[in-house]
């Protein structure tokens, strides 16, 4: 029997009525077709998955989308404003952290998490922070540089 | 690759998630936390079963095929067609694929780090593993904690994987169990009829399998205070830093009378090195009341690695596990012996 849930995505209430063994990767692409959000393994290896709820990096291919009735969900759609990349986004693209694309908003995600916590990780940090977030084609390097780009700046918006 | 079918049921307080336990434990119900292990677990993507396409194909003994089968079809009623091996696959699935997920999420009361009146340490069952990295708290006093916590899988894992459930879960390399061992962690295991207290090392029978009554949920863990000039310490060997499940993870707990000893209490925990994690008998027998140096803890290690009982698997052989357990036994030894003399 399907349940009623709400919760709020990139800013915007929803009310959906979900089937107890949704999960929020499925809710987000299929119910809500904010389909930037990707499926890799399904059992949390890889981190394409990656959305914040509440803040929080989190994989929603191991979430239902019961357990964040009433949580706030943002997801890498909710990165770009008017049409402008965010300041991560523009450095992924600037510093070739980008190949096939499939990583990339999980990526973003994670390390939206980690800026806003502080503001201007080393590099060892960075690195941690995307330990569990797998890149099968840039061998990290590039997309490290451009983290680093956006934690050397002053610049408090990420 | 879906979910098979159940229903989830969100209590509002730890009563009610007893009481529904109780009602549902005919129909097959479990408990979940952060569901990194019970939902991957509930997904069984590829299942080897062979299924007969044509007559030709169910006459053929070796016609074994790795077949995807869709949790869906778990559920359904196998075809009349069917071969018999696919049959008994639908009914496993069935019996694995619980009716009820009962989810502790808005359980407060089973959230959060707080320390005793009487210094010990208590730490709620759906407190995450990144909670517990980042406590200072647990990082002072329980080091080992704070190291199992900060290996254990990736950010990810540690954002939504939580502390009773890994020790629920009972995987002899599980991170967070092995230390709580080695930190004699005692399970504040609650039923309706009321609460029970089980030392951690008792908690295990076997891989994955544990001593939880069927209407137990297991809601904190708690910490004994350490002594004065106490100090502990975990490794988790394995291949990669990040998502890799341990070859060997030692645990090890130390209390001196002063400074520069005699040794008054030592904990060994080992995982991966057996069916459960093992409380290593030897190391107390050899350190106890004698002074802390080099070649004691030589000697000690030697007879942990003979409490040790390792498996050939892909992870590591037998005799390299053994020697892992004796190398780290040393090493931490020495460590946990540093922090003790340290920690006033
Ligand atoms: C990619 C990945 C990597 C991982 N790496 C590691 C690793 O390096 N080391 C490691 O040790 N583990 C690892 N794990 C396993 C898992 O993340 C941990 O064991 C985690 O702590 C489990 O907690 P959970 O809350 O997600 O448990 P759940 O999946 O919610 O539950 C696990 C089991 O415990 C039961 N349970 C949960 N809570 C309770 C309770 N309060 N009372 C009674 N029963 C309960 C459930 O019914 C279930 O059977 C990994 C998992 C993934 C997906
Ligand atoms: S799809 Fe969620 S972690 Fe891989
Ligand atoms: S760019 Fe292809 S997986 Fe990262």
């Amino acid at each position: 029997m399907k349940k009623l849930i709400s919760l709020n995505v990139n800013g915007i209430a929803h009310e959906l009525a979900v089937e107890p063994r949704r999960t929020l990767l499925e809710l987000l692409r299929e119910d809500l077709g904010l389909t930037g959000t990707k499926k890799g393994c399904g059992i949390g290896d890889c981190g394409a998955c990656t959305v914040l709820v509440d803040g929080v990096a989190t994989f929603s291919c191991l979430t239902l989308a019961i357990q964040v009735n009433g949580c706030s969900v943002e997801t890498v759609e909710g990165l770009t404003k008017d049409g402008k990349l965010s300041r991560l986004q523009q450095a992924f693209v600037d510093h070739g952290a980008i190949q096939c694309g499939y990583c990339t908003p999980g990526m973003l995600m994670t390390t939206t998490e980690l800026l806003r916590r502080n503001q201007h990780p080393k590099e060892q940090e960075i690195r941690k922070a995307i330990s569990g977030n797998l890149c099968r084609c840039t061998g990290y390097q590039k997309i490290v540089e451009a983290i680093q780009e956006v934690a050397r700046s002053e610049n408090e918006e990420i | 690759m879906i979910l098979p079918r159940f229903d989830v049921l969100v209590p509002e307080s730890l009563e009610e998630a007893l009481e529904m336990l109780g009602e549902h434990a005919d129909k097959g119900v479990r408990i979940l936390a952060g569901g990194t292990d019970l939902l991957v677990d509930l997904r069984r993507p590829i299942i080897p079963v062979h299924v007969p396409r044509c007559d030709g194909c169910a006459k053929h003994p070796g016609g074994m095929v790795y077949s995807t089968i869709d949790c869906e079809l778990w559920l359904s009623e196998p075809t009349a067609h069917a071969g018999g091996s696919l049959r008994n696959a639908l009914q496993d699935s069935r019996r694995i694929s619980p009716q009820y997920l009962i989810s502790l999420h808005l359980l407060r009361e089973l959230k959060g780090i707080k320390r005793l009146d009487n210094g010990s340490l208590y730490i709620g069952a759906t407190t995450t593993i990144r909670e517990i990295a980042h406590s200072e708290k647990v990082r002072r006093c329980w080091t080992a904690l704070a190291e199992g916590a900060d290996n254990l899988g990736s950010p990810l894992v540690r954002n939504r994987g939580t502390l009773g459930g890994n020790i629920a879960n009972a995987r002899p390399a599980a991170d967070m169990f092995v230390p709580t061992i080695g930190l004699n962690g005692i399970l504040k295991l609650q039923s309706l009829g009321g609460e029970r207290l089980l030392p951690a090392r008792d908690f295990a029978s076997g891989p994955g399998l544990t001593v939880i009554e069927p209407l137990e949920i297991l809601t904190a863990v708690i910490y004994p205070a350490p002594l004065s000039y106490s100090g502990s310490s975990y490794y988790k060997l394995a291949n990669r830093k990040a998502l890799e499940i341990s070859t060997v993870g030692v645990s090890v707990s130390l209390t001196l009378e002063a400074p520069d000893g005699p040794i008054t209490d030592v904990r060994v925990a080992l995982g991966a090195v057996g069916p459960t994690p093992i409380l290593a008998e030897s190391a107390k027998g050899i350190l106890l009341g004698e002074t802390p140096d080099e070649p004691l803890f030589k000697k000690a290690a030697q007879a942990i690695r003979k409490d040790a009982r390792p498996i050939d698997d892909h992870r590591g052989s037998a005799w390299y596990r053994s020697n892992m357990v004796q190398l780290l036994s040393e090493r931490l030894l020495k460590i946990a012996y540093i922090r003790a003399k340290r920690n006033k």
